[in-house]
């Protein structure tokens, strides 16, 4: 095999074949700060991480006169490489966003009433200490919620929450990727990564990877459909970018991926071209499962999913062909239908039984790197059991993230006990969480509501204090170990001095530990902390370099191949890959993915489904100036066929409901999606007026979307939703 | 020693592009492009009947012709040609009549209200004598836009250029356009 021409000139190179090994594509870094660039002089230039999504892309920020201009990406990075989105491009005016919040605020009017005093920090700190203080006094430190969403400085959060006394900690994966990492956990015992760069053939089920930019997963699929021809199947109901770069696109109909999936799996097994020695080696339950999807016949999917019984077996067919190759991607994002847990269950199995568990071009588990940890005082755990009663309703979910939906129908009804302040960190619940009114009834049952937030949030605006932190350009945050195929730690430091008077969270968090007696646990600087992580790295020098460079990636060649020894215990039940799962059956749980149809809307009645653009990620996007550009609001997809049943027009007025809300939005009358099926896109609807680009403009998805959650991982089903639609 | 000819070119492989925007606001950080305007975009081909269907992108930004119209109606000669093909604003010089908007073929210019100048696209040029890539060049996810010297036979422009078709807009023109669209 020859070498792999590739555009990705900057950093990557294609390495030739090693006896007996096919070649595979690898990531070579190069140096930015070899020509001769400092970080020193009034005109600098400061290695830094992206925080606009969770990737983590490294940039460097090219300061003059004391603002930020530019950010540049930062080749040395393996995951992100030398790019930067268009969200990471726009971070900047995530800074000079004259919506800030430029001061610690106490609500004077009602909540949402937008009657706001600027306050000292110290009157801040006070103010929600003594209220926190009031709940625990009279109601126990776990009536108090911490909800938060992952970045590099909610350690410090969380860890006041559980100083404070409060087993109540819940963050964002049930909102987000929480069936695909315990079904690939309750597999694999572990979540790995998609080798991409590699692989030859690619399905993905609405995995809008082209759209949904995750690094380096985007750029490694562009390149492996359109350069070193990879072949990508894909499905969803929505032709998106994806699709349209996608060889193979298929609109299969809702709710039904795990119709597709198990008549894949029929088709490879009843022909035989599962991977044999795999299978045996490092497999258990092959011979349930064989038996198990006998009554899954590619026919019967077609009736399911809407795609040809002669594409599924011939997709099936190449799928196995490629082996070890090809992949089912997982995807992120993957709260759909209160299946989700076993669809994703059946794509890891699908995946398992052609082999390409630690190979070349498919799944592959992550390399991890140490780090070291700041030792801050421990404190007692709390005593009382968590509120959203995960242990009884989800025992395989992650007990330290919560369970988001449950947590709110508890909240609501009081049961096992009353929750009364609710403090949030870089989160949105309003937007984030579906059916808002019961988020706003939850709101209204709480006696405190803390928000911390560089911007104006929904959240925040029915806050009774916000407190407002940094922007990550103006932070140092702690050190981040990214695993993966290519592992790499990346750091975070101060780019410019805050424009407002703003602090980290750390500072943030002390300030509030110190009026509530809970000082002695966060008794450290952030410098002492990056110290402390700084000195476990493996990298020489490693504060110097991590300073001067922002990132360090292990080695530009992945291995592969690590967990294949007959002696490797996956850290499973069995120690093997479980097809057939004991733990879920003990659990009382399907033991093997067992389908069902899901319901489908009524006559007159659309599914609603959900996704992204690559310009907006996070509900906060849609208010950043050079973001908004793209997309000034957010309308309602609707196939032309319903449309004329409808009388709907091209970008007439729509009113959509569903039994918990209904909004008003502009219709697209659009070839681009199913017929039974709407969209519509994150972020708009705005209920805070320091969201003022797109305040009342356009409609939020959390007014229509109904409560419901994958029973096994109480992931939100985000696709559950049904909606009437009419010109308003 | 002789300066070698330069000949700077842009060459776009549009189905590698994701319509993702990261050009677009690379350039606006750049450049400082007033919120409103811009100096390079990303043309939308929709079409077919679902679900037939088939979505293009394509970038598109000044193509820096070799006989750029906008130099030949600027009245005050403020639009002009670098050695290397960079056609370039002398901002000084322009007095804001936009002709030159009217000239160009590829509706790559605009008004900068504040300085009342007509501003577009540089190709970075700052950044290129620095040794780097323009700013949209370098952001770019999937690596859409190649930037080289046509001149120098060992750059990848000319390697593409050499080995795949490709296409210009609009040559009927006569302005000679150097971006390259690859087929």
């Amino acid at each position: 095999m020859g070498t792999i021409r590739m555009d990705r000139r900057l950093f990557l190179k294609a390495a030739g074949a090693t006896a007996g090994v096919a070649a595979t594509t690898q990531v070579a870094c190069l140096s930015y700060f070899k020509k001769g660039r400092s970080a020193a002089a009034e005109n600098r230039e400061v290695p830094t991480t992206c925080e606009l999504c969770p990737n983590k892309c490294s940039a460097i920020a090219v300061v003059e006169g004391g603002l930020v201009k530019k950010l540049n990406p930062n080749p040395e990075n393996p995951k992100s490489r030398d790019m930067l989105c268009a969200r990471g491009n726009a971070a900047i005016k995530q800074v000079y966003d004259p919506d800030r919040i430029k001061k610690p605020m106490i609500r004077m009017g009602a909540r949402g009433e937008g009657k706001w005093k600027e306050v000292s920090w110290d009157e801040a700190f006070d103010f929600a200490a003594k209220k926190l203080a009031e709940v625990k006094d009279k109601y126990g430190p776990q009536a108090s919620l911490w909800s938060s969403t992952e970045g590099f400085q909610e350690v410090f959060f969380k860890n006041l929450g559980l100083a404070f006394g409060s087993p109540n900690l819940v963050r964002h994966p049930t909102l987000c990727l929480a069936s695909v990492n315990l079904a690939y956990s309750a597999t694999f015992g572990t979540v790995p990564s998609f080798d991409l760069l590699n692989s030859k053939f690619v399905i993905m089920s609405g995995a809008n990877r082209f759209e949904s930019i995750i690094t380096p997963d985007t750029m490694d699929l562009i390149g492996g459909v359109m350069e070193r021809k990879a072949k990508l199947v894909y499905l969803d109901p929505r032709f998106t970018v994806t699709a349209a770069k996608a060889d193979e696109w298929y609109p299969i109909k809702p709710g039904t991926d795990l119709a597709f999936i198990l008549a894949m799996i029929h088709v490879i097994i009843q022909e035989n071209r599962h991977s044999k020695d795999f299978v045996a080696a490092f497999t258990t339950g092959f011979d349930e499962l064989a038996e198990h999807v006998k009554q899954y016949t590619p026919e019967w999917a077609e009736k399911e999913t809407e795609i040809p019984a002669k594409d599924i077996i011939r997709i099936a067919r190449e799928f196995a062909d490629a082996a070890p190759r090809s992949l089912y991607y997982a995807g992120r994002r993957s709260s759909w239908y209160q299946n989700d847990f076993q669809m994703r269950r059946a794509q890891a199995i699908l995946n398992a039984i052609i082999g390409n568990w630690d190979q070349v071009g498919g799944m592959v588990p992550n390399a991890k790197l140490p780090k070291g940890e700041f030792l801050f005082m421990p404190w007692d755990e709390p005593k009382a059991p968590r509120v959203d009663e995960i242990e009884k309703h989800f025992p395989l979910a992650a007990k330290g993230d919560g369970v988001y939906l449950k947590l709110r129908e508890n909240v609501l009804s009081g049961k096992p006990y009353p929750i009364k302040a609710w403090m949030v960190y870089k989160q949105d619940p309003m937007n984030a969480m579906p059916d808002q009114a019961k988020t706003l009834k939850m709101i209204e049952g709480m006696d405190f509501i803390g928000v911390i937030d560089v911007q104006m949030s929904d959240m925040a605006w029915y806050a009774d204090v916000v407190f407002p932190e940094s922007a990550y350009l103006e932070r140092t945050d702690p050190v981040e170990v990214m695993a993966g195929i290519w592992p790499a730690v990346v750091y975070r430091q101060q780019v410019v001095k805050p424009i407002h008077d703003t602090k980290p969270n750390l500072e943030i968090v002390q300030g509030l530990a110190k009026r509530l007696g809970l000082s002695d646990y966060f008794d450290y600087t952030i410098e002492q902390w990056v110290e402390a992580e700084f000195k476990e790295l493996p990298i020489p020098m490693a504060m110097e370099h991590m300073k001067k460079h922002g990132v360090w990636a292990a080695s530009g060649k992945p291995v592969y191949g690590k967990t294949l020894n007959p002696d490797f215990r996956f850290v499973t039940k069995t120690g093997k890959i479980e097809l057939f799962s004991q733990r879920l059956q003990e659990a009382g749980y399907d033991p093997l993915p067992v389908y069902a149809a899901p319901v489908q809307p009524p006559g007159d009645r659309f599914r609603l489904i959900l996704g992204r653009v690559g310009y907006f990620t996070h509900a906060n996007q849609s208010n950043n100036v050079w973001l908004n550009e793209f997309m000034k609001e957010n309308d309602l997809w609707i196939n032309p066929k319903p449309a004329e049943r409808l009388g709907i027009r091209n970008g007439a007025l729509v009113e959509v409901a569903s039994s918990v809300g209904k909004v008003k939005l502009k219709a697209r009358v659009t070839e681009e999606i199913r017929p039974d099926c709407v969209f519509m896109l994150h972020g708009f609807g705005k209920k805070s007026k320091l969201q003022s680009l797109v305040y009342n403009v356009g409609a939020s998805d959390a007014v229509i979307l109904e409560t419901a959650w994958d029973k096994v991982s109480g992931n939100a089903a985000f696709h559950e939703t049904f909606v009437k639609v009419a010109n308003a | 020693m002789a300066m070698k000819k330069k000949r700077y070119a842009l060459v776009l492989d549009s189905r590698k592009c994701i319509n993702c925007k990261a050009c677009v606001v690379a350039c606006k950080a750049e450049n400082q492009v007033p919120v409103g305007n811009t100096r390079n975009w990303i043309n939308e081909a929709r079409q077919g009947e679902y679900p037939k269907l088939r979505i293009d992108f394509e970038p598109e930004q000044c193509h820096h012709c070799e006989h750029p119209s906008c130099a030949r109606v600027c009245p005050t000669g403020a639009t002009w040609m670098r050695k290397d093909g960079i056609v370039l604003v002398n901002y000084d010089d322009c007095i804001g009549c936009r002709y030159c908007m009217v000239a160009c073929p590829y509706d790559a210019r605009y008004f900068h209200e504040e300085s009342g100048t007509v501003h577009k696209c540089t190709l970075c040029s700052h950044r290129v004598d620095k040794g780097d890539l323009p700013a949209c060049v370098e952001t770019c996810p999937s690596k859409v836009r190649v930037f080289g010297d046509l001149e120098d036979p060992t750059s990848r422009v000319h390697e593409l250029l050499a080995t795949r078709r490709y296409r210009v807009k609009e040559p009927q023109t006569g302005n000679g356009p150097q971006l390259y669209y690859l087929l």
